[in-house]
């Protein structure tokens, strides 16, 4: 029988989801019935990322991610699968670190 | 210029559109437009939609949104959209301007919304599964929409798993797949925009990147690495194939939107390259080689505390149907700019006008704030009205205008002087996004129910 891992939701009032070792998190939330940003459903667009504050997630190799945004804590939810206990922020205002103007900062 | 047959009377020719560029131009005035609404990036969980824009001046409802026409889902990105059927199929009493085609570019999902039964109140009409797609042909993120004849292609940016070069589908009239359009995809790195001019056998597609490089957002170092493109490729277009791949260097990075003459006996065209922020002119000269020029060049600008020089950004082009001016907009500098293009190699500057945009020149049209600048236009049938939305994809609007996500577009109103060349800012039109009844929405493409300056194409 496959684990579950309890994934809370810290600014949708710490809602605390169970989701499954094989279960995306975006799954696990959209069956509680939470509406998520969400677009391509592949790991290959960031509109679902969101901020894993604390535990451990697994995603697939070459997601549309950048360095500097995993640096920030970014994962993308409907790819990432939970390995421990997790706490995230979610949806758009969990954004501020994700997107910048590429001609107003230095190269990292 | 072809010699135009005289106006045909309204029932010589029982098909969609008009029998040339002259008679479209002679077609009566647009009433409503179709706008392309979405809230990807916007904090807002709710499905993007087609607004119906009442434009008559003389309607109790003119400059407002007068139906929201909802996708089934949430995250689809509707950007751009197409005809079942546009001037292609003139001479085809059987075929009728009805459908609006519009892929979503997230999710593949296609949505056929009937805008004939109630123009002023659109409806889903059928929807084809992106998964579906993706499994038949191997090709996702859906962009430019031409009908063709009877039948439908559609540029595709990538594969199923978002890689580059994508290819063409091929959807007949009853919106089914039929599958790969091309014969042969040789020589294409990235894909993106195209138009066709099948008395000349031509067909010219461009550049953006593959999905996974720029549905997450814009990154110079991604530029450095080429994966943005910089080459145009011209297609045998009845053997489905690229004849020649034309690289236009550093001068031509990312090229987009692609605009033959609308003339149908005319070898000529544009493209506007987005990064560079160039305009190339095309031609077949007299040994019938093709030849690419650029003709106009918009300067980068050292903008304070930016380490970058930053470029115009280029994201939209597009001809007056009687081929004399060429539109484009800067979405990063925030000016909209005319030219007289009579003579295609050497354009003349005759309007500019600021909205928005990040050098400050206009932060306010109309008495509202612009959260963006001008980025998709659409012109009138006649020249006279250009209709410019401020949004380019949620992902690149929350880099470059993160305001907009809370503010919502905008759409203004240009009227432009079709005889002597001028742009003025119309005071009396303005649809405020950010007033949408579930929450702000960013703006895209626009289409006329009538047809308009990129939708159709004479055979």
């Amino acid at each position: 029988m496959a684990r579950t891992y309890r994934v809370v939701l810290r600014n949708r009032d710490h809602a605390c989801l169970e989701v499954g070792e094989e279960e995306t998190i975006l799954a696990g939330a959209e069956a509680r019935g939470f509406r998520l940003p969400v677009g391509c459903r592949y790991g290959g667009c960031i509109t679902c990322a969101a901020k894993l504050i604390d535990g451990k997630v697994v995603q697939p190799k070459g997601t549309a991610l950048k360095r500097r945004q995993v640096k920030a804590g970014y994962i993308l939810l409907c790819v990432a699968r939970p390995r421990q206990d997790c706490t995230l922020e979610v949806g758009v205002e969990s954004h501020d670190a994700l997107f910048v103007n590429p001609f107003a900062v230095r190269g990292e | 210029m072809s010699s135009s047959p005289a106006p045909a009377p309204a029932d010589a020719c029982p098909g969609p559109g008009y029998a040339s560029p002259q008679e479209a131009i002679r077609a009566p005035r647009e009433k409503v437009v179709y706008t392309i609404c979405l809230y990807e990036g916007t904090g807002v969980e709710e499905p993007d939609y087609l607004a119906t824009i009442d434009v008559d001046p003389e309607s109790p409802t003119f400059s407002q949104v007068i139906a929201r026409t909802e996708m089934p889902i949430i995250g689809d990105e509707l950007h751009h959209m197409g005809w079942n059927a546009c001037s292609s199929c003139h001479g085809d009493g059987s075929m009728a301007r009805r459908y609006l085609i519009i892929p979503g570019v997230r999710t593949t999902n296609f949505y056929i919304v009937d805008t004939a039964t109630d123009p002023r109140r659109p409806t889903l009409y059928k929807t084809i599964d992106g998964e579906e797609i993706k499994r038949k042909t191997n090709l996702s993120a859906p962009h430019t929409v031409h009908c063709l004849g009877s039948d439908i292609i559609v540029s595709m940016l990538g594969d199923a798993e978002g890689n580059a070069p994508g290819g063409f589908l091929h959807l007949n009239r009853d919106f089914e797949i039929v599958g790969r359009w091309e014969n042969d995809i040789s020589g294409m790195r990235y894909n993106y925009d195209f138009w066709y001019q099948p008395r000349h056998n031509m067909m010219v597609s461009s550049e953006w990147a593959a999905p996974n490089t720029f549905l997450p957002g814009f990154d110079l170092e991604d530029v450095g690495k080429g994966k943005y493109g910089q080459r145009l490729h011209f297609w045998d277009f009845a053997g489905k194939r690229i004849e020649r791949t034309i690289d236009l260097g550093e001068e031509g990075l990312i090229p987009l939107e692609t605009r033959f003459h609308h003339d149908p006996d005319s070898t000529h065209g544009f493209v506007g390259a987005a990064l560079s922020s160039n305009i190339f002119h095309w031609y077949k000269d007299a040994a019938g080689e093709v030849q690419v020029e650029k003709v106009i060049d918009v300067p980068s600008i050292e903008v304070e505390s930016f380490p970058v020089p930053m470029p115009g950004l280029i994201t939209d082009i597009l001809l007056s149907m009687d081929d004399r001016f060429l539109y484009f907009s800067n979405w990063l500098h925030g000016d909209l700019r005319q030219y007289d293009i009579s003579d295609p190699s050497h354009p003349v500057l005759t309007g500019q006008v600021w909205i928005g945009g990040l050098l400050g020149k206009a932060p306010e049209v109309n008495g509202h704030r612009i959260a963006g600048a001008p980025q998709m236009i659409q012109l009138s049938l006649d020249g006279k009205r250009l209709y410019v939305t401020t949004s380019l994809f949620s992902t690149w609007d929350n880099q470059f205008y993160p305001e907009m996500k809370g503010a919502g577009g905008a759409m203004v109103r240009v009227d432009c002087d079709a005889e002597n060349g001028g742009m003025t800012l119309d005071p009396d039109f303005f649809i405020d996004f950010g007033k949408e009844p579930k929450g702000p929405t960013r703006a895209h493409e626009t289409r006329y129910p009538g047809g308009d300056c990129s939708s159709d194409i004479w055979v």
